[in-house]
C-alpha cells in the first residue's frame, strides 16, 4: 500500500473521478495530516508559494507539455525534500497545501485558498431521487409475478447502450412517477380497508340490536350503547337502578368473556342519576357517531365496501405488475443514481483552489501504473510515499488462485493487520479437508461439487458470493476425496439399494478404512492432523517473531512447546513398543517444560519472574483441549456416515422388489436432503471454528481495515469500456 | 425381570433424552426468530438456519440410539440375549449424551436465540451469530464422542 498525493486542474476533474470510480483500485482519504509540523511557515509566504511560484508555474506547466511539467515538478519536489528534510513531505505543491491545512485558522481570511471540496446539498438531492427509486423497485418487487432469480448477478452494459438509457431518463423517471403513484393509492385503500375492518369488528357485537344507530334519543327517553366489564353482577345493577325515582331499562345485546353489551333506556329527566349509577359499574358509553341505520344493514353495507376496496387493490396491483417490464430500467437509473452521488460525494475528500484540485489516497504497490496512466491522461501531477509510522494503512490481501476462494473465511473472521500475516494461503487445504473429513460422504461431495460447479457456470457471480461458492467447490471435491477413503457413498446406498432391487450382494470396499469400524483409529488421526494444523500456526508465529528481530522469543515460547510436546507424544505412545524413544521423548517433554518455566517469565519482575514460568507451563491446558477439539473431525463424520445408514436401513424396511425400491428412492430423497443439510452447516461451522479458535489462537494478528477503494458500486448492471476491454 | 436387553434400551432411551435440550432450545431460538420476522419477513430463511442449529443434539441422541439398536440387534428383528453387564455398559453409553445433549441443547438454543437478534440488526454478522451457537455445540460432539467410543469398545 502506497500513500498517493495528486494534484491537477479543476477542469479535468469529474472526468478524472469518473476514470478513477471505473478503475476502482484507489481509496481516497481525508488528507491526513500530522499533528507536529516540521515548521511553522509564515501565512504570507504560503499565499506568495501558491499565489505565484508554485501555481502559476504549475499550471503554466500543465497547460503546456505534461511530461515536461512532470520532471520540472519533481525536481523542485526532490529539491524541497532534501530542504526541509520533512518525513510528511511528499511534493512540492502538496507540502504546501498541508501546511495549509496545518494553519487552517491563520488562513480563514485568505479567501479561497484551499478549502473543502463537495456540494452537500447536490448529494442530498440526488439521495432523494435515489429514495424514490429505491420505493418504486420495492413495489414493483412486491407486485410483480415475474420469479426472482436464485442469484442476482449484474447485467453488462457497454456505454452506446448507457448513453441510450440515459436519453431516455424522462421517460424512465415517469414510470418511477406512475409506480409511486399507484404505491401511494394502494396505501390509501390499505387504509381504508383497515378502517372499514375495525368498524366491522367493532359492529359485530351489536349485531341483534336493530334499532338504528342515529336514534339516541325520543321526546322523553335518551338512549345509552355502552359497555360493562364482565365481572359485573347484572342483576345487583338492575336492583339498583330500580331504587331510582323513574323508571329506566337495561338490554343486555351481548356478551363476551371481556365485556357485556348493553343498551340502557332511560327518562331524560333521571339522566344523571342512571347514568353515575352505571359508571359506577365501570360503565363505558360506546357512541356510534357517523352511523346510520340499523346494524346489520351497516355490516352488509361495510362487508361491500370492503370488498370493492379489495377489488380495486387488485385493479391497482394489476396495474403496478404491469410495469414490470420497466424494472430493468428503473435498477439501470437506480444505480445510474448511486454511481452520480458517489461521484459527488468524493468530492467532499479533495480540496480545491481557485483551479486546481488536490486529494490523497492509498493504491496498492502493484496495481500502481493503472492508477499513473490515468492520472496522466490528464496531466495530473503526483507523488508517493509509504505509510507512515502511526498511519491507519487499508489492508487488501491477495493470494494464489487455489486460496481466493477461502479469503471469505478470513474476511469473516477480521482483516489481519496491515503489519500482521494473511493466513489464507496457510489454512485453505486443512478448511477443505476438515470440512472432508466431518462431511465424509463421497455421495453428498459430488452433489456439493456438482451444484457449486454449475452456479459459477451459469451464473456470473461477483465478490464475497463468488468466493464462497467457489470455496463450497472445493470443500465438495475434498469431500468426494474423504468419503471414498471411508467407503461412504450416501452412506450404505449403493449395497442396500442392490439389495433391495436385486437381491444381491453388492459391496463397496473403503480405500482407507470405514471409521465406524474403528473409531480410535480415526480419532488418532484426527488428533495427529490437528498437532499439525496447530503446529503450522506456532511455527507462523514463530516466523513473525524472527522477523521481526526477536529470535529469542521464538525459540522460548515457540520451539519449547514443540520440544515439549513432540517428547510428551513420544513418551505416551511409545512407551511399551519402544522404549529407548520413550526415553528420548520424556528427555525431551522434560527439557521443554524446564525452558518454558524458566523463561516464561523473563519479561516480568521480582516474583512475577517465579509465577511466569509456571503460568507458560500452565498454558499446557490450554494445548491439550485444543488438540483434543479436533476429534469433532471424528465424530461429526461419524454422524453423517451413521445418519445416512439410518434414512438407508428405513428406506429398505418393505423388504424386496420394484415397490420397495420406489419407498427406497423416496426416503432416500427425503432423508438424505435432510442429513446433507444438517451435516454441510455444521461442516463448514466447525471447520471454521477450527480456524477461528485453534489456528488463529496461535498466531493471526487482526484488526485491519480492509481496503475499500472508490469504486461504483453498482448493483444491478456492470458497465463495459471499450477503452480497457471489459472488466478490471 | 431385567435382563441385559432391557437395560440397554434403557440406555438408547436416556440417549435419546437430549431431544429434550434441542426441543427447548430450538423453542427458544424460534420465539426470538418470530420477533426478527415481525420487522422483516424477508428474512426467514436466515432466521430458520440459526433456530435449526441447536437441533443437533436431538439428532446426536437419535443416532446414539440407533447406534444401540443396531447393537443389540434390533432391527433384525432378533434380539440378542445380553447378561446383565453388558446391557449394563450398554446403558452407561447413552448417559454422556443424553445428559450433555439436554444441558446444551438449552444453553444453545439462548446463544442461538441472541444469534437472532445479532441477525435483526445486523444482516451481514449472520454467521457470526451461528458459530457463537456453534461454540456450545462442541460440549454435545465431545458427549456423542464419548459415547460412540464407550458403545464400541464394550
Amino acid at each position: 500500500m502506497e500513500k498517493l498525493a495528486v494534484i491537477g486542474l479543476s477542469n479535468n476533474k469529474d472526468k478524472l473521478i469518473s476514470d478513477l470510480a471505473d478503475l476502482g483500485v484507489v481509496e481516497i482519504t481525508e488528507r491526513f495530516v500530522q499533528e507536529e509540523q516540521g515548521e511553522k511557515k509564515d501565512p504570507e509566504e504560503i499565499d506568495t508559494n501558491i499565489g505565484t511560484k508554485d501555481s502559476e508555474n504549475f499550471k503554466e506547466n500543465l497547460g503546456g507539455d505534461s511530461g515536461y511539467a512532470h520532471d520540472t515538478l519533481a525536481a523542485d519536489s526532490e529539491n524541497d525534500r532534501l530542504a526541509s528534510d520533512n518525513p510528511k513531505v511528499i511534493g512540492g505543491e502538496i507540502t504546501n497545501e498541508n501546511s495549509v491545512a496545518g494553519n487552517v485558522k491563520t488562513l480563514e481570511n485568505q479567501g479561497e485558498l484551499d478549502r473543502a471540496d463537495g456540494d452537500a446539498d447536490y448529494v442530498t438531492t440526488i439521495e432523494g431521487e435515489m429514495s424514490r427509486t429505491e420505493t418504486a423497485l420495492e413495489t414493483l418487487k412486491r407486485y410483480s409475478k415475474e420469479k426472482e432469480p436464485l442469484f442476482i448477478t449484474k447485467r453488462i452494459i457497454t456505454n452506446e447502450k448507457l448513453k441510450a438509457l440515459l436519453d431516455r431518463r424522462a421517460e424512465i423517471e415517469g414510470y418511477i412517477s406512475s409506480i409511486l403513484r399507484l404505491n401511494f393509492r394502494l396505501h390509501m385503500v390499505d387504509d381504508k380497508i383497515n378502517k372499514m375492518n375495525s368498524d366491522i369488528a367493532a359492529l359485530r357485537p351489536w349485531m341483534v340490536y336493530d334499532a338504528p344507530l342515529d336514534l339516541s334519543e325520543t321526546e322523553h327517553t335518551n338512549i345509552e350503547l355502552g359497555v360493562l366489564p364482565s365481572t359485573v353482577n347484572l342483576d345487583n345493577l338492575v336492583e339498583k337502578l330500580n331504587t331510582l325515582d323513574l323508571p329506566s331499562h337495561v338490554s343486555v345485546i351481548n356478551s363476551d368473556r371481556e365485556l357485556i353489551y348493553i343498551a340502557a333506556v332511560m327518562m331524560k329527566a333521571g339522566q344523571e342519576d342512571v347514568l353515575g349509577t352505571l359508571k359506577q359499574h365501570g360503565f363505558t358509553p360506546l357512541p356510534f357517531q357517523g352511523f346510520e341505520g340499523r346494524v346489520s344493514d351497516n355490516l352488509d353495507d361495510l362487508s361491500k365496501k370492503v370488498d370493492d376496496q379489495r377489488a380495486l387493490r387488485a385493479e391497482l396491483e394489476e396495474e403496478v405488475a404491469g410495469f414490470g417490464k420497466t424494472r430493468r430500467d428503473i435498477e439501470f437509473l437506480f444505480d445510474y443514481l448511486t454511481m452520480e452521488r458517489d461521484r459527488e460525494r468524493i468530492k467532499s475528500k479533495m480540496r480545491v483552489t481557485r483551479r486546481t484540485f488536490n486529494f490523497e489516497g492509498w493504491v496498492p504497490s502493484h496495481l500502481k501504473d493503472r492508477v499513473e496512466k490515468v492520472l496522466e491522461r490528464y496531466g495530473c501531477y503526483y507523488e508517493y510515499r509509504n505509510p507512515l509510522e502511526g498511519e491507519e494503512v487499508p489492508v487488501m490481501i491477495e493470494n494464489p488462485a487455489f486460496a481466493t476462494p477461502f479469503e471469505a473465511i478470513t474476511q469473516m473472521y477480521s482483516m489481519p493487520d496491515y503489519k500482521g500475516l494473511d493466513p489464507t494461503k496457510w489454512f485453505s487445504i486443512f478448511y477443505a479437508m476438515f470440512f472432508g473429513i466431518m462431511l465424509s460422504d463421497a455421495g453428498y461431495g459430488l452433489i456439493i461439487t456438482i451444484a457449486t460447479f454449475v452456479a459459477l457456470k451459469k451464473f456470473e457471480l461477483e465478490g464475497m458470493t463468488k468466493k464462497m461458492v467457489k470455496m463450497f467447490m472445493y470443500c465438495g471435491i475434498a469431500t468426494v476425496f474423504w468419503g471414498a477413503m471411508f467407503g461412504g457413498w450416501f452412506g450404505d446406498l449403493i449395497p442396500v439399494a442392490a439389495d433391495v432391487l436385486f437381491g444381491k450382494k453388492v459391496e463397496i470396499k473403503p480405500i482407507w478404512f470405514n471409521p465406524i469400524d474403528d473409531p480410535t483409529r480415526l480419532l488418532v488421526w484426527s488428533l495427529g492432523f490437528g498437532i499439525v494444523h496447530i503446529f503450522l500456526g506456532m511455527a507462523l508465529n514463530a516466523y513473525m517473531l524472527i522477523k521481526r528481530g526477536h529470535f529469542w522469543d521464538a525459540v522460548f515460547d515457540v520451539f519449547s512447546w514443540y520440544i515439549l510436546i513432540i517428547g510428551a507424544i513420544m513418551y505416551g505412545a511409545l512407551g511399551s513398543s519402544m522404549p529407548d524413544l520413550s526415553k528420548i521423548g520424556m528427555y525431551m517433554a522434560i527439557l521443554g517444560a524446564a525452558v518454558l518455566l524458566l523463561t516464561g517469565g523473563r519479561k516480568n519482575r521480582g516474583i512475577g519472574k517465579v509465577t511466569g514460568g509456571l503460568g507458560a507451563l500452565y498454558g499446557i491446558t490450554g494445548y491439550v483441549s485444543d488438540i483434543l477439539s479436533y476429534s469433532r473431525l471424528l465424530a461429526l463424520g461419524l454422524a453423517t456416515g451413521v445418519i445416512a445408514t439410518v434414512v438407508n436401513t428405513m428406506g429398505s424396511l418393505g423388504g424386496r422388489g420394484i415397490v420397495s425400491f420406489i419407498v427406497l428412492v423416496i426416503v432416500g430423497i427425503i432423508g438424505h436432503s435432510f442429513n446433507m443439510a444438517i451435516n454441510i452447516l455444521g461442516a463448514f461451522v466447525h471447520s471454521s471454528r477450527l480456524q477461528y479458535i485453534e489456528f488463529f489462537g496461535k498466531f493471526y494478528e487482526d484488526g485491519g481495515e480492509e481496503f475499500d477503494p472508490f469504486r461504483n458500486e453498482t448493483q444491478y448492471i456492470k458497465i463495459l469500456k471499450e477503452s480497457d476491454g471489459g472488466e478490471k | 425381570m431385567i435382563t441385559g436387553n432391557v437395560l440397554a434400551l434403557f440406555g438408547a432411551a436416556i440417549a435419546s433424552l437430549a431431544g429434550i435440550g434441542s426441543a427447548i432450545g430450538v423453542g427458544i431460538a424460534g420465539q426470538a426468530a418470530a420477533g426478527v420476522l415481525a420487522e422483516d419477513p424477508k428474512k426467514f430463511g436466515r432466521t430458520l438456519i440459526i433456530q435449526a442449529v441447536p437441533g443437533t443434539q436431538g439428532i446426536y441422541g437419535l443416532l446414539m440410539a440407533f447406534l444401540i439398536f443396531i447393537k443389540v440387534g434390533l432391527f433384525g428383528g432378533q434380539m440378542q440375549d445380553l447378561d446383565v453387564t453388558t446391557g449394563l455398559l450398554i446403558m452407561v453409553s447413552g448417559l454422556p449424551i443424553g445428559l450433555i445433549g439436554l444441558w446444551s441443547g438449552i444453553a444453545q438454543g439462548k446463544t442461538a436465540a441472541s444469534g437472532v437478534m445479532l441477525m435483526g440488526k445486523r444482516p451481514d454478522q449472520f454467521i457470526k451469530g451461528i458459530i457463537y451457537a456453534a461454540m456450545v455445540e462442541t460440549y454435545a460432539i465431545f458427549a456423542l464422542l464419548l459415547s460412540i467410543l464407550i458403545l464400541f469398545n464394550i
